[in-house]
Order: structure tokens, then sequence, then C-alpha cells
């Protein structure tokens, strides 16, 4: 409820618009690419041939775009969006700085694309960019943090909202991940090849320190930091537990540090190490469902509104998948399990489980809530173009999903099978034979994903322009409240 | 007032991005590095100029408004 | 904003008082489910790196009470598949492979071994079932190159063709074109008497030409009439399939600058009695003689 002393503010709502819009128009694009190395494993064929668009080129591509560009673009937006209004401030650093971000990040999304393509690589996975895109993420990341920093401190509330910290522990902890991984030396600063610091197994650790905590930070705090901001907005009901907020916020991010060996196990990495990563990974679960129970008993006296609030729907589905994958992930990390999933497509379908149910159902309901509030519209254009989405789109999850499991478990079963006389019963051959209709499956659950992502497309833009959402003067007030002021003269 | 200051600094750095850009771009080994020095050249330019159109913008907002501006 | 402690009036508890952007928090205690699980697991996880190898010093590490290790775990499991086949597989490696065809137990073991590691191994390169592919031969069929007897097959696994081991098959077909011992003219006619030897190809302008280069150049390694050497690992040119293209732009090239292909020796990676299980197995692919 707005108190009558505050004053309007001025936030920056045109930089949020703009990640907003970069975030769908990413999704388009990164699905369109997962549906099309999907049917590169499927029908090699479709490699063509063409050095351009092999799947070795395309996949960072795809995973870069899911991430970096799709999500880092919705979580750097909600970000700017949501630490403004719970601080009552508008952001640190002007209008200038805050385009830089915007423009900046989305030239490192297209060079890193454009380098994929033409064949230049790290070779680490989610860290492919070469030196010199590398720096220049540096460079705006830094501006970021600058900015968020700079929000918090000139705030007027005089305690941080739960979402921020989160956010604040993502921003700080991705650019000590980036450093870190990317340490190398260019062979020249004319040339895009350089050597990394580490080799070796050293090597292997500190790209999967980065690596699970590129997933712990950018793919869960920030997040989190989301959720923990429009669930509550449009449940309209408290946060279910300040107590349990600080303990899970605390303890996810010391435990997420130390997992990354999990990605190592039964490889030369020390068995010290892979010990360590195990025992944190399990101990991770339960400060990660702290974030699924607050996220969903804060529903607790509004689950009627998952009826008539698809995007809702969207949100509280997310924190369900949340909860799954973080339940997977320890399992997976122990080690015995971990010796018959690892390199499978286990790991495949526990990686989608999270992104495309968690992060990118979190995103869907982000970008539902603020489309129609940025653009100062009545409402979503349809609802039922929501549910549709919705609907598609959880489809598309559960073939993707369902389809890796089995053919994980196949892998790895057949992997490790021996017949009577002590010989290996299958070949590696025959393994990738045995798992084909399964990738013809998974194929098609990322179709329904992207069909879904063109659903959402429409129904935002029919948002914007369509004359059906228009304001009247009496719905003027409904994103006014709490210090907002309604752009324009 | 703010948003001026901010103007200056982040358009000098844009610009200086920018030559850093064309220098790696004339000597550059392979095709990324000449592709990417020339797109950090030609993203300094697309913005500053941006800039400088949004501070004329204001400038001409202000003015329009009653001149009263920082 | 000041603190205003409110009561939810639907969970009954009350707000922290703080309030952003018309967010607010209850004060709801920590679910004591939640707790205890999380104490547990830290609890379990205490006692596992205690158990196991888990924390490192500055040049060792603590190797936990159970004295577990990966390494001694595979060890002892490579040791147990080993100790589970050696019963017959040191007795294929103390029988002469002529003579595994004699014993049916042998005879299955050798197809086992021989079918799986074909499949991690040579079928890469030489295709499921043997069938070849552009550049490396089938082994499915009687156009042997160095032999398609045992014996021979069991050597050329063994030692590699052009490998770098001493015993390893080496020829070595001379650059016609490229060193210019045969003028194009020449190469060109070559190609189309070795062309007309395939059966159902359509014969080129210069097939006697041909033929007076291929006597003068070709018969000491690839036979009177062209029907191969195997001695000296020269391919039987009236094959229906050229290892390297049964073009006349690829039988070209051939002649003018050689592909010379390398078949790794697998002595090293592959213990005796594997090689000659393998070898078995080839040879029974339908080509064996």
């Amino acid at each position: 409820m707005a108190e009558p002393m505050q004053v309007p503010i001025q936030y920056n709502e045109a930089v949020v618009r703009k990640f907003v819009i970069a975030s769908v128009f990413w999704a388009v694009v990164a699905f369109l690419v997962g549906v099309y190395i999907a049917a590169e494993l499927a029908w090699p064929e479709a490699n063509l041939g063409f050095s351009f668009i092999n799947f070795g080129r395309l996949r960072p591509v795809h995973t870069s775009g899911a991430i970096f560009a799709f999500g880092g673009s919705i979580l750097i937006g909600s970000s700017l969006y949501i630490v403004q209004r719970t601080c009552r401030a508008r952001l640190f650093g002007g209008e200038a700085l805050a385009d830089f971000l915007f423009w900046g990040y989305q030239f490192f999304i297209v060079m890193a694309a454009l380098s994929y393509v033409m064949g230049y690589s790290q070779g680490q996975e989610y860290a492919e960019p070469e030196w010199h895109i590398d720096l220049w993420l540096t460079i705006v990341w830094v501006i970021y943090a600058i900015i968020f920093v700079g929000t918090l401190l000139k705030r007027e509330e005089p305690h941080i909202y739960v979402a921020n910290w989160f956010l604040l522990a993502f921003i700080l902890t991705i650019a000590v991940l980036h450093l870190v991984n990317n340490a190398a030396v260019p062979i020249s600063m004319y040339s895009a090849k350089s050597y990394a610091v580490y080799a070796g197994v050293q090597s292997a650790l500190i790209q999967w320190w980065y690596g699970h905590n590129a997933v712990g930070f950018f793919l869960t705090a920030g997040f989190l930091g989301m959720m923990y901001y429009f669930i509550p907005k449009q449940a309209d009901r408290p946060i279910y537990s300040y107590r349990l907020s600080v303990v899970h916020f605390w303890s996810l991010v010391f435990m997420y540090i130390w997992a990354g060996p999990h990605h190592l196990h039964y490889t030369s990495l020390p068995d010290w190490t892979q010990t360590l990563g195990m025992v944190f990974s399990l101990m991770l679960w339960m400060p990660s469902w702290g974030g699924m129970i607050n996220g969903l008993m804060t529903l607790s006296g509004a689950w009627d509104k998952l009826r008539t609030n698809p995007a809702l729907r969207f949100s509280v589905t997310a924190v369900g998948f949340y909860g799954m994958s973080t339940f997977e992930g320890p399992v997976l990390s122990i080690r015995d399990v971990n010796a018959l999933a690892h390199y499978t497509d286990w790991v495949v379908g526990h990686v989608h489980s999270g992104t495309l149910g968690w992060n990118a159902f979190i995103s869907f309901g982000a970008i539902y809530y603020l489309v129609p509030a940025l653009w100062k519209r009545s409402g979503l254009y349809s609802n039922r173009l929501v549910a549709w989405h919705y609907w598609i789109s959880t489809l598309g999850i559960v073939l993707y999903i369902s389809s890796m499991w089995v053919a994980g478990i196949m892998q790895g079963l057949m992997w490790r099978a021996y017949d009577a006389f002590g010989f290996l019963q299958y070949s590696f051959a025959e393994s990738v034979n045995a798992v084909h209709p399964y990738y013809v499956i998974r194929w098609m659950g990322g179709v329904m994903f992207f069909v879904g992502a063109l659903i959402m497309v429409y129904n935002l833009v029919m948002t914007v322009r369509s004359p059906s959402t228009n304001l009247s003067g009496s719905d003027a007030g409904q994103f006014g409240a709490a210090g907002a002021v309604v752009a324009g003269e | 007032m703010e948003d001026d200051i901010s103007e200056i600094i982040v358009g000098i750095m844009v610009a200086v991005l920018g030559l850093v850009g064309l220098v790696m771009a004339s000597g550059a080994y392979d095709s990324e590095i000449f592709i990417f020095g020339l797109s950090v050249a030609g993203f300094a330019v697309v913005f500053d100029i941006g800039l400088i159109r949004r501070h004329h913008d204001r400038r001409a907002l202000a003015r329009h408004r009653g001149g009263n501006h920082g | 904003m000041p603190t205003k402690i409110e009561k939810d009036v639907i969970s009954g508890r009350d707000t922290t008082g703080h309030e952003w952007d018309g967010l607010k928090e209850l004060n709801t205690p920590l679910p004591k489910w939640w707790l205890y699980t999380l104490i547990v697991i830290c609890i379990w996880g205490v006692g596992y790196a205690i158990v196991r190898p888990s924390v490192p010093g500055l040049f060792s590490y603590y190797h936990g009470t159970s004295g577990f290790s990966t390494r001694a775990q595979v060890t002892a499991d490579v040791a147990a598949i080993a100790a589970g086949r050696a019963g017959s597989m040191d007795k294929i490696k103390a029988t002469p492979i002529e003579k595994i065809g004699q014993d049916p137990q042998l005879q299955a073991v050798a197809m086992t071994a021989g079918r799986i590691t074909f499949a991690n191994n040579c079928q890469p390169c030489h295709g499921a079932g043997g069938g070849g592919r552009p550049g490396y031969p089938t082994l499915a069929s009687d156009s042997w190159i160095w032999g398609g007897k045992l014996a021979e097959i069991q050597q050329t696994i063994t030692y590699g063709i052009r490998s770098g081991h001493p015993d390893a098959r080496v020829n070595q077909m001379p650059r016609f074109g490229a060193d210019g011992i045969l003028k194009p003219a020449e190469i060109d006619a070559a190609a189309d008497f070795v062309l007309s030897l395939r059966a159902g190809t359509k014969p080129g302008p210069n097939v006697a030409a041909g033929a007076k280069v291929f006597a003068e150049n070709c018969v000491a390694c690839h036979g009177e009439k062209g029907e191969g050497n195997r001695e000296v690992g020269g391919p039987n040119l009236h094959s229906a399939v050229h290892l390297y293209g049964d073009s006349k732009e690829a039988v070209v090239a051939q002649i003018s600058n050689p592909r010379q292909g390398v078949m790794p020796n697998w002595n090293t990676r592959l213990d005796a009695a594997t090689i000659k299980s393998v070898a078995f197995y080839v040879h029974s692919l339908g080509g064996g003689q």
C-alpha cells in the first residue's frame, strides 16, 4: 500500500524494457538453435557438411544463447527493475551507463555467437568465448556491479530486501568466477588464440568450479532473486519466512562454491576433491529447497490465483521444477549414482529440467508480469494464449526429460554390461544406435518448447500494440502503487 | 545533471574502447580479431552518436519546458 | 520506512515489519523438518569425510579411515575381470590360431572377444561387419591386400601397415606423377588400362597404350595381369571397389601422387590373445581364406 508521504520516483524503466525485448528475442533464437542441434544429433545429415552450422560450433551458440542471452537479459533487466523499486532509488550511474550496460551486453552476446560459428572457442563449457570477448564482458560486468551496488547504496529503504542479497551474490560471484576461469595468455593482442594459464586436471577443476557455480550463482541465485520479487508480487502475499530466507541464503552461497568436483567423479581428479564435492553437493540439498519452500509457501492463501493468473502458474511451476532439479542434482553427485550417470544423457536431462523447468519458466513468469507493467497496459492481451504456452511447454519439458532419463540410464547400463564370458556386452556404437529414438523424442520436446515461445512472442507483441490492452483512466493506478510514477507528461 | 556526467564518462570510455578496437583490427592475424575490432569501433561510433543525440534531445525538451534543467 | 509489524490474517503470523514496494515477509520460524534434515545431512557429511579421503594438506591429504582409493578400486576391478577371463584367454594364447576353430568352447570365446574388440577398435575405420569405407579396406570380401589367411590377418593386426613398428608391413607405391617418373599422358593411358580391368567399366580411349605403360611399370607389385601380389601388398586392380576411388580422376590421382594408408600396430594396445581373437573374428566375416 502506498503511504501518502512517499514521493513518486522516476525509475529507469527504459533499460528494463530493452532487456525484456532482448530476452524474448534471444529466447526464440536460443530455442531454435537448440531444436536444430537436437536434429543434428538425431539425424547427423542435418550438419549438411557445412562447418558454420555443424553441431560442434552450434552447441555453444545454443548454450550461451539460452543461459547468457535469454536468461542473462531477463535476469539483468529484472534485477534493475527489482533493485530500484525495493530500494526506492533510481538506478545509479545515469541513463548513459545503463544504456552501455544493455548495449554492451548485447554486443558481448553477438560477438560470442559469431566467434563460435567461425570456429573459435576456449573449449571450456559456458566459458567458450576467447580472451578478447572475455575482456569486453569484464568491462560490462564491472559496470553492472557499479550500477547495482550504487543503487543499493543510495537506497531510501534502510534494509535490503532478500531478492537483492541473491542478486548481489550473483553479480559478485560471477565476476570472480569469470576472471579466474578465463585466465589465459593470448598469443598476441592481434590474435584470437590464447592459452589457459591452467592445464591438466587443475584446469578441469577450475573449469568445473566455474561451471557449477555458473549454475549456482547465475542460474540459481540470480533467478531466486527474481523469484523472491515476482512471486509475492503476483500472489500479493508476504514471503513465507524471513528467517528461512536468511538461513537458506547463507547456507546456499556457502555450499555451492564447493560442489564443482561432482562434475569430475571417476576422473583423474584426486579422491579427496571428489569427496568434498560430493559432500557439499548433498549438504546443498536443503539450502536449495529453502528457496523452493519459500516460493511455494508464499502462495498460501493465494492458490486460487493460479486459476486466474496463468503467468503466476509459470512462476510457481518453475519453483516446483527447481525443487526437482535441486534434488536430482545432489542425487547425481553421489559417486555410486554418478558411476552410472556420468557422460550419459541423464545429465542432459537434468540440465534441461533445470533450465527449461526452472529458469525459463520463472523468466516467462517475470516477462508476463513485466510487459504489461513496463508498457503501461491493462494486462496481457490473452490469458488463454498464456495457458496454451504453459501447457505446450510443460508437455515439451516432460518429453525432453523423460526421453533423456531413459536414454541416459540405457547408456549407463549398456556401457557397463558384461557377458557370460566376461567381455563387454555392447560396443559404444551400439549404445549410440540404441538411444536414437529418444533423441527424436527429445527433439520433439524441444520443438514444443519452441512453439510455446512463439506463442509468447505473439501474445506480448499484441499486449503492447493492441488497443484492447489500453489503460483506461481507472486502471492507471495499478502500476502507480509504492512510488512508481507513470512515465510521460 | 547526473545524466550529463554519466554521458561524458561513458562517452569517453566507449570512445577509448573504440580506438582499441581499431588498433586490434589494424594488426589482426585472424578474421576473428579483425571483425571484433571493427565491430567494437562501429559500436563505439553508433553508441556515442546516440549519446550525443540524447543529450541534445534532453536539452531541447528542457528548453521546451522552460529552460529549467541542471 | 518505519518498522510496522502487522498480523497476516491468513497465516496468523506477524510480518517482520518491513516493506519494500508492497512486499512483506512473515516471521515464520524455520520448518523443523527442513532444519533437521539439513543438520542430519551435515553430520552425515562430516562422517563421510572422516571415512573417505577428504581434506588436503600442503603436500599430501587426509586418506580417510577406510583407506578407500579409486585407483585401488579400479585396479581391483580390472584384475577381477581379467581373472574371470583368464582361463579362456590363456588357452587362446597358448593355442595356434589355426586350431582355435577346432574347439567349440575356444571358438565361442574368441568370437565374443573378437566381436566386441572389433566393434570398439576397428569398426570406426573398417565399418560395421568389416564393410570398409573409402580409404579403409573391406575385410569381408576376398580381396585381401596383405593376405586373408588366419596367420596373415593376425600379423597385419599385430604390427600394422606402415605403422612405424619394425615388423610392420610396408610398401611404397612410387609417385609416378609427382616425381616425374611418367608423363601425364602415360598416366592417363595407364589409368584407362587399370579401369578396363574392372568388369562393367566402359573402356577409355588409351587402353592399349596403357597396357604397355602398365607392363613396364606396374606388374612388379600389381602382378602380370593386375591381379595383385600379396607378398608385397600390391592390391588386386580387378576388384570392384578401389580403395581410393574408382573414378578416372581418382585413379589418375592415385597413380600420380599415391595415398599410402597407415594401419596402427595393435600389439601395444591389445594383448596377444585378444589380437588372435580379433583375427579369428575378422577371418569369419566372409572373406577369410
